[in-house]
C-alpha cells in the first residue's frame, strides 16, 4: 500500500496532532490503520476487549498528561455510551474518537448501525465530522484534536470506506 | 475484616501514589485515610480499573492504585485481560469485595454466589493475584505489590458495614482539575492551558 493511503494519512495525522496513546478495537475495515498503530514505537497502543473500557483508559491517560485517541467501529461507540456520558461529559473531558462509519451510504455492512450513528452522536452533544477524502485526513484529525481540547468534550471523526480503502462487494 | 483497616495500612505505604476509587464508601473511607489531591473518584460504574490502567500506562514511573468494588469489577470484567496484556508494573488493583451492590441498596452480587474474582483475574492472565485475609497480611502483600515488576491484583473480603467518615468534599469537575494540577506539580508537567487571542501567538 502506498504511503499516501488513507490509513497511513490517518496515523500520520494522529502523530502530527501529538497523540501518543491510542486505544483500539478491530474491525476488518480498520485493519490497515490498526496495523500501523500497533507497529509504531512512538504510540502507546492499548488493544481493548470492549470499547467502553477504552473511554476509561483514555481518561486516565489524559489526567496524567497524555494526548489520547480511540479507534473503533460505530458499534463500539454504542458500547461506550455510559462512559461517554458519566465520565467524559460529566467531568468535561476531551477525547478524539475515530469511528469507522459502518453502514454509511455506499457501505453495505451494518446498515442499522449506520442509520443510528449520527443521531446518537447528536443526542450526546458530541460534534462529529465525516472524513470522505483521504487528502483531508491529516488536517481534519489535527483540527479535531484541538477542538476537543478547547471544547472539553469528546469529538468524533467518522471514517468512511472511501478513506479506509476498502469497497463493499458489488460496488 | 473492615475495609478501612486495610485502607489505613495502604495509606501508610502508598506515598504519593495516584489513587482511583469508585463506589461511594470506598471513595470516602479511602479519602479519610489519605486525603489530598492525588485521588480521583470515578462515576462510571466499572471504569475504576480502566482509568487507573490509563494512568499507569501514561505515567510509567508513577505508582497507581485502583480501589475497585465487586459490583463495579463485575460490570467491566474485560478490564482484567486488558491489564494482563499490558501488565504495567506500577499498577496495583485492589478489589474490595463485600458481595453486595452497596451503593445501590445492599442487593447481592455474583461474588456471594461463588464467583471468585481473584481466580477470574488469574485466569485473565494476571499472575500476581491473591486474596488477603487480614490487615497484617495486607501490609506484606501490598508492600510486595508496590515493588513488583508485574501488575498486581489483591482481593479483600470485607464486612458489609460502612465506617463513619466525612462526605467527599468536591464534585467531578473540581476533582478533575485538582487531580491534574497535582500531577503537574508533582511531575513537573504542563497539562492544562488556555487558548489566547491571536495577538499573543508567535507566528505559526
Ligand atoms: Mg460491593
Amino acid at each position: 500500500m502506498a504511503e499516501s493511503s488513507g490509513p497511513a494519512l490517518i496515523v500520520e495525522g494522529l502523530k502530527e496532532a501529538g497523540v501518543d496513546l491510542v486505544a483500539t478495537l478491530p474491525d476488518i475495515n480498520l485493519h490497515a490503520v490498526l496495523e500501523r498503530v500497533a507497529a509504531d514505537p512512538d504510540l502507546v497502543h492499548v488493544p481493548l476487549c470492549r470499547e467502553e473500557e477504552g473511554i476509561g483508559i483514555c481518561t486516565g491517560g489524559y489526567l496524567v498528561g497524555r494526548k489520547c485517541a480511540m479507534i473503533m467501529q460505530n458499534g463500539g461507540l454504542f458500547n461506550s455510551v455510559n462512559g461517554i456520558v458519566s465520565t467524559l461529559l460529566q467531568y468535561n473531558l476531551p477525547l478524539l474518537l475515530l469511528v469507522y462509519y459502518a453502514g454509511d451510504v455506499g457501505d453495505r455492512s451494518f446498515a442499522t448501525n449506520g442509520a443510528m450513528t449520527q443521531p446518537v452522536l447528536s443526542a450526546l452533544g458530541v460534534q462529529h465530522f465525516i472524513l470522505r477524502d483521504p487528502n483531508e485526513a491529516k488536517a481534519l484529525i489535527k483540527r479535531t484534536l484541538v477542538l476537543t481540547q478547547d471544547y472539553k468534550r469528546p469529538v468524533a471523526v467518522l471514517l468512511t470506506k472511501d478513506v479506509l480503502g476498502r469497497r463493499s462487494p458489488g460496488e | 475484616m473492615k475495609r478501612i483497616d486495610c485502607f489505613k495500612v495502604m495509606a501508610e505505604l502508598a506515598g504519593d501514589a495516584l489513587v482511583v476509587t469508585g463506589a461511594g464508601a470506598n471513595t470516602v473511607e479511602w479519602y479519610a485515610c489519605r486525603p489530598g489531591d492525588g485521588n480521583f473518584r470515578v462515576r462510571t460504574m466499572g471504569l475504576v480499573s480502566s482509568i487507573a490502567l490509563g494512568m499507569a500506562l501514561g505515567l510509567p514511573h508513577r505508582q497507581v492504585i485502583a480501589i475497585d468494588g465487586d459490583g463495579s469489577l463485575l460490570m467491566n470484567l474485560c478490564s482484567l485481560p486488558t491489564i494482563a496484556r499490558k501488565n504495567p508494573p506500577n499498577l496495583v488493583h485492589v478489589l474490595v469485595d463485600n458481595e453486595v451492590y452497596e451503593a445501590s441498596g445492599e442487593i447481592d452480587t455474583a461474588t456471594g454466589a461463588g464467583t471468585d474474582l481473584v481466580a477470574v483475574a488469574r485466569g485473565a492472565g494476571i499472575r500476581r493475584a491473591s486474596w488477603v485475609n487480614s490487615p497484617d497480611e495486607m501490609r506484606t502483600v501490598f508492600s510486595e505489590a508496590l515493588e513488583a515488576r508485574d501488575a498486581t491484583f489483591i482481593g479483600l473480603k470485607v464486612e458489609r458495614a460502612r465506617s463513619e467518615v466525612p462526605p467527599y468534599p468536591m464534585d467531578e469537575v473540581e476533582n478533575k482539575y485538582r487531580f491534574i494540577r497535582h500531577v503537574e506539580q508533582t511531575e513537573g508537567l504542563s497539562i492544562l492551558s488556555a487558548h489566547m487571542p491571536a495577538s499573543f501567538l508567535k507566528d505559526s
